[in-house]
């Protein structure tokens, strides 16, 4: 009865409506009742960096009105400005010239006197990070983004307050507020990055000169890379490691084992199971002390450069979270719920400032779930399908579980491996060293982790990463054919030898 | 022959079918529960209380989102559609939910019962008689 009644409201309601009166008045009334005149967003995010940009995008592309604010002057955040991207375009022609140098004679290329320009190698890392931020400029106005250059804090819950760049000061409200901040370096205490002595990552990609020794301190995915980027143009590296494995977290304790012997090949020294004790800058000079883990006889390394690369943090400094009663964790984290939302349900969160692996594919993948949440109600990120690549030669990239976590609990699975030493495409490229493992479980045969070392391993990546967000099993993708002759190959082979055997190992 | 035939059926049966299938069209799901979980990737697995108990109202965004009144509070009202300017269809259920039941004398005073008269009484008790006494 009483549900019959309420569906009459509707009809009960239009009769309150003044009788004449277009929706555009009301419309005009309503407005009213915000504390400011200014246009009120649909969407309102803080960070133009990958999160950010993404979201941005993607909430123009669904209708919604957004501003997106971003303090650095130039979009794309740390991965376009100061991270992934500046730094493959030192791997990529580092490795060029590396190659070149070394590996060129054996190929039946000679060639004559090869001199490194660090100033132009510098200069199309400048073009391709210049190329790529204006054209993400060009997509914000494309998709009708408002582009706020300048640092927003929370004024309320509604309402961000922001200090433009060119001076002066603005207030933009929002029906919701996206925080994608993004993260920062950790410092390591007792060393002060300034940048030409004691860099961090930014410092390591803009270097005046190839120093003559580079000590690393943390031997993860960035210290390696960088590893390799001033190795292979002279500089003599060592890595210091707190743990016993190299890689960082996620990374197959054999695969690391196997990268780190291929990279030692390249000249690069290892000290795991290391610590670093203290760090003395005199003069031009970095003395570091550093000692084993598990304690034992101190040692002091001596370097002209020290990068410290021992991961970063979430970065909300200055946002005014006290502002709105917002809590982080103890790492500084922006706590979410499964919905990106904070505590104030509007106000959403994405990207390196909160929980997960600080990766900008996991940021991108967040940022188009979270305006799916605000337009749609529902999104997919799935956290158990993220690659990891780290972009040295060879390639290491991986997803899904490592054989230590499947270890750790519990869970039985089979291995299938493939060297690329017998891939036809390797050898003809002379770029044989590395594998392709794949974990499957041992009843179902459904895929579990992929690990690579190998060339072109991120690209490879995509097709374990699609395969395991599919479900699929190892004879799926032993039966999917793959052109001859590929390195992919591999991957298939890696795939047979799970199920069955492999053909050509 | 007999034998193919059973070859054939045999082939049939031993034929692989992959784990990869194709669903069919893909369906938009129509009520989705948005009551906050903790976050895939949490560490802890787990919500502080501030996501989850009443006490979260210590804000009006907060308090919005959980209030009730026909139906939740939560909606937003599109300002180039104004108030009333979306069908009270596309304003979702007003279904209470589970657990939770409307009294009909919480609603506004037209949708209450109408009194009945010392006369309808009366006539009532009386089988019809009263009113034509």
């Amino acid at each position: 009865m009483l549900s019959t009644r309420l569906l009459g409201r509707t009809a009960v309601r239009s009769a309150f409506k003044p009788s004449g009166s277009s929706p555009i008045v009301l419309a005009s009334r309503w407005s009213r009742t915000y504390a400011t005149q200014s246009e009120e967003k649909d969407l309102v995010i803080i960070g133009g960096g990958v999160a950010g940009y993404v979201a941005a995008i993607k909430a123009g592309q669904e209708g919604l009105k957004v501003a997106c604010i971003e303090k650095r002057g130039t979009l794309g955040g740390t991965c376009l400005n100061v991270g992934c991207i500046p730094s493959k375009s030192l791997l990529n022609n580092s490795h060029l010239y590396h190659q070149i140098l070394h590996d060129s004679k054996h190929r039946g290329i000679e060639v004559g006197e090869v001199k490194l320009n660090l100033q132009q190698l510098m200069k199309a890392k400048e073009t391709s990070v210049t190329g790529l931020t204006k054209g993400v400029e060009f997509l914000l106005k494309k998709n009708g983004v408002e582009y706020i250059k300048g640092t927003g804090s929370f004024q309320d819950e509604h309402t961000v307050k922001v200090e433009l760049n060119d001076g002066g000061e603005t207030t933009v409200t929002g029906k919701n507020i996206l925080i994608a901040t993004g993260s920062e370096v950790t410092p390591f205490p007792g060393l002060t990055i300034d940048e030409k002595t004691v860099i961090s990552s930014t410092g390591a990609i803009a270097l005046e000169k190839v120093p003559e020794k580079l000590l690393v301190i943390g031997g993860g995915i960035i210290g390696l890379e960088m590893a390799s980027v001033w190795s292979r143009l002279g500089s003599k590296v060592t890595v210091v490691e707190y743990l016993d494995q190299i890689g960082g977290p996620g990374m197959d304790t054999e695969v690391a084992k196997g990268i780190q012997k291929i990279l030692k090949k390249q000249g690069i020294a290892f000290k795991t199971g290391t610590k670093v004790v203290s760090g003395d800058k005199t003069g031009d000079e970095v003395k570091v002390q550093v000692e084993a883990a598990k304690g034992g006889k101190e040692e002091t390394l001596d370097a002209e450069v020290v990068l410290v690369a021992i991961g970063r943090r979430p970065y909300t400094g200055g946002l005014g979270l006290e502002n709105i009663g917002l809590e982080t964790d103890e790492r500084g984290r922006v706590i979410i719920d499964s919905e990106y939302r904070t505590k104030i349900p509007h106000i959403r969160c994405v990207g390196d400032a909160t929980f997960g692996p600080m990766l900008a594919h996991k940021a991108e993948e967040e940022a188009v779930a979270v305006v799916e949440y605000i337009k749609k109600g529902y999104g997919h990120v799935n956290y158990g399908c993220i690659p990891s690549v780290m972009y040295t030669f060879p390639e290491v990239a991986w997803v899904g579980q490592s054989e230590q976590d499947l270890k750790k609990n519990n869970i039985p699975y089979r291995i299938g491996t493939f060297p690329f030493s017998a891939n036809s495409r390797a050898k003809t490229n002379l770029d044989t060293e590395g594998f392709v493992k794949i974990l499957a479980d041992p009843e179902t045969d459904r895929l579990l982790g992929i690990h690579i070392i190998g060339p072109n391993a991120g690209e490879m990546i995509a097709e374990g990463t699609l395969a395991l967000e599919y479900g699929a099993s190892s004879e799926d993708v032993a039966r999917t054919c793959h052109a001859h002759p590929t390195l992919s190959e591999a991957f298939k082979e890696a795939a047979m030898a799970t199920h069955a055997k492999a053909i050509h190992f | 022959m007999f034998a193919t035939r059973v070859l054939r059926q045999a082939a049939q049966h031993a034929e692989r079918t992959p784990s990869i299938k194709f669903l069919g069209k893909r369906t938009i799901p129509v009520s989705i529960d948005h009551t906050p979980r903790p976050h895939p990737a949490s560490p802890t697995n787990s919500l502080p209380a501030s996501f989850t108990n009443g006490s979260a109202h210590t804000s009006f965004s907060a308090y919005r989102d959980h209030a009730q009144q026909f139906g939740p509070l939560r909606k937003t009202i599109r300002a180039d559609a104004g108030i009333g300017g979306n069908a009270g269809a596309a304003l979702g259920s007003v279904a209470p939910p589970a657990g939770v039941y409307f009294d009909r004398n919480d609603l506004p005073a037209r949708f209450h019962r109408v009194p009945l008269t010392a006369d309808e009484i009366e006539a009532i008790e009386t089988g019809g008689a009263a009113a034509w006494a």
